[in-house]
């Protein structure tokens, strides 16, 4: 426990932040699930039909939307980050005691935590190379997200790994938020866990089919 | 047919300058509702004179024989040999000061919890040792019990990953604690004071919901609808704090 025993501690601060910074770090990841299960919506959309998704696309980018939102999501996202890497420990010596911790305990949720917190730094890196590679290059027609991933296999690849990341991130989030902030008590808890379960399994599925969906797709 | 049991334990003491770190092996032939408070008297008893770990009330009550029992914090005398595989390994628990083997330090750690957290009711009023005594409402008086039910046993601090990577980190049972005065009508304490302890990463805000602590209480004390009420709670003040001024 840390007394304050110099001017500078920080519980002498009398406008302390960590209250705003950890609705901050919730609300972020809430704004990020949102826009991904859209993502996800707009995308799988071709399932149906690619003109579907086409129009869209269309819709988004001639209104602007794309244009403006886009770099507001990517703000969004690292906004995220830099909340939520706070818990993150980037120290050796942090990493090595969280991990000696978990196969310690043999503790399902700890061991989610960890996957979240690996998984973020994979989704930080290949979320602002995604990003970076469709923004750049509007506009969104399914024809061509199918010529990309056809002609190099690893953006194939690249997506197969991206997808069930953020999907599982994502769902570990919405669980611990509600657990955290006291929406599901005690007897809430183990219901609450396979829905996340289930909403992973079907987005992860969604995800799949729609990159097959592009990948089987005839130029 | 008796199994026969084998015990991992962890060896060290850090007052002999020749002790290393190091498991030992001890095996041990079980018996009916062995327990590992008995199996533990046992080998010292029969085998090595020199074990060292902590038991008082043997019945849960008094938290003294909190360890890592195969991966989980628990109570060594609430734990039977039966409930668990032939190979039994036990370490001290962590974040604790150790004293030796798997005895450790949780006395001085809850003592300094205690100060910083002022577990004590503030009050204007003097006492009047001729006055009744006030009356309570027995919801209230139910509620206070039964955060008042913990014992101290550390367990909930050591399967806390947060409490494991940062050392100020209040813990499960601290929160806990600071929660029980906040619904005592009699402590005079108010949203600010309570902000000021718990509105911070070294409280409510530090903790990341792993749910170890709920999972591993012998107590089965409510953390995880503690914690989830403090940290809406302490989120309100937070929010009227910023904006407010
Ligand atoms: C599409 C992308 C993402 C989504 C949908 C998402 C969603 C979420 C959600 C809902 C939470 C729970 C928030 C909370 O507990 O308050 C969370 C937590 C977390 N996120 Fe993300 N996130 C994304 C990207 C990232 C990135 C790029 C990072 C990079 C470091 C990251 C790091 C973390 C960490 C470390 C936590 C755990 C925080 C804690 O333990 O309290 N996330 N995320
Ligand atoms: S809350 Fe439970 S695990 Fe923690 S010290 Fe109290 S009794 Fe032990
Ligand atoms: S819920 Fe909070 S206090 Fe409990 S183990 Fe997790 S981080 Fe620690
Ligand atoms: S000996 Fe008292 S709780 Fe186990």
């Amino acid at each position: 426990m840390s007394l304050p025993l110099t001017a500078n501690h920080p519980t002498l601060n009398a406008r302390r932040m960590d209250g705003v910074l950890d609705w901050a770090q919730m609300l972020t990841g809430v704004g990020l699930i949102a826009f991904m299960w859209a993502h996800m919506l707009l995308v799988g959309s071709v399932l149906l039909s690619p003109e579907i998704m086409n129009s869209i696309a269309a819709f988004f980018e001639n209104s602007g939307m794309a244009q403006v939102g886009g770099p507001l999501i990517f703000a969004l996202f690292l906004a995220h980050f830099v909340l939520a890497a706070r818990k993150i420990p980037f120290r050796l010596e942090g990493q090595k005691t969280i991990w000696e911790h978990a196969k310690l305990i043999h503790h399902a949720d700890t061991w989610l935590w960890v996957v979240q917190a690996a998984s973020a730094m994979v989704i930080l890196i290949m979320g602002a190379i995604h990003m970076w590679a469709v923004l750049s290059d509007l506009p969104i027609v399914a024809l061509k997200a199918a010529e990309t991933l056809q002609r190099n296999k690893w953006w194939l690849a690249f997506y197969l790994l991206l997808a069930p990341l953020v999907h599982v991130h994502l769902g570990i989030g919405l669980y611990r938020i509600a657990v955290k902030w006291g929406f599901a008590g005690r007897a809430e808890r183990r219901g609450l866990k396979r829905f996340a379960t289930l909403i992973v399994l079907v987005s992860v599925g969604i995800s799949v089919l729609t990159l097959f969906r592009f990948w089987f797709m005839v130029a | 047919m008796a199994r026969n049991l084998k015990f991992n334990i962890f060896r060290y003491n850090p007052q002999d300058p020749e002790s290393t770190p190091h498991m030992e092996t001890f095996s041990l032939e079980e018996t009916d509702s062995l327990t590992l408070f008995i199996a533990l008297n046992r080998i010292r008893e029969e085998q090595d004179p020199s074990l060292q770990f902590d038991f008082c009330c043997r019945a849960g009550i008094c938290g003294s024989c909190g360890m890592v029992i195969n991966g989980r914090p628990g109570l060594a005398c609430h734990t039977k040999t039966k409930d668990l595989p032939d190979e039994i390994t036990l370490l001290p628990l962590p974040v604790f000061q150790l004293v030796g083997d798997l005895s450790v330090d949780t006395g001085s750690w809850f003592r300094e919890l205690y100060d910083t957290v002022e577990s004590w009711i503030h009050t204007s009023k003097t006492f009047d040792p001729n006055a009744q005594e006030e009356r309570m409402e027995d919801a209230v008086a139910e509620a206070i019990y039964e955060l008042d039910r913990c014992i101290e046993c550390g367990c909930c601090i050591a399967a806390c990953g947060t409490a494991r990577m940062r050392p100020d980190f209040l813990g499960a049972a601290g929160i806990n604690k600071v929660g029980r005065f906040l619904i005592d009508p009699r402590d005079e304490r108010t949203e600010q004071d309570y902000y000021e302890i718990l509105g911070t990463d070294m409280g409510i805000f530090g903790c990341m919901g792993l749910l170890a602590c709920e999972d591993v209480c012998p107590k089965h004390m409510p953390l995880q609808n503690q914690l989830g009420f403090l940290r809406r709670k302490m989120g309100i003040t937070a929010l009227k704090n910023f904006f407010g001024k």
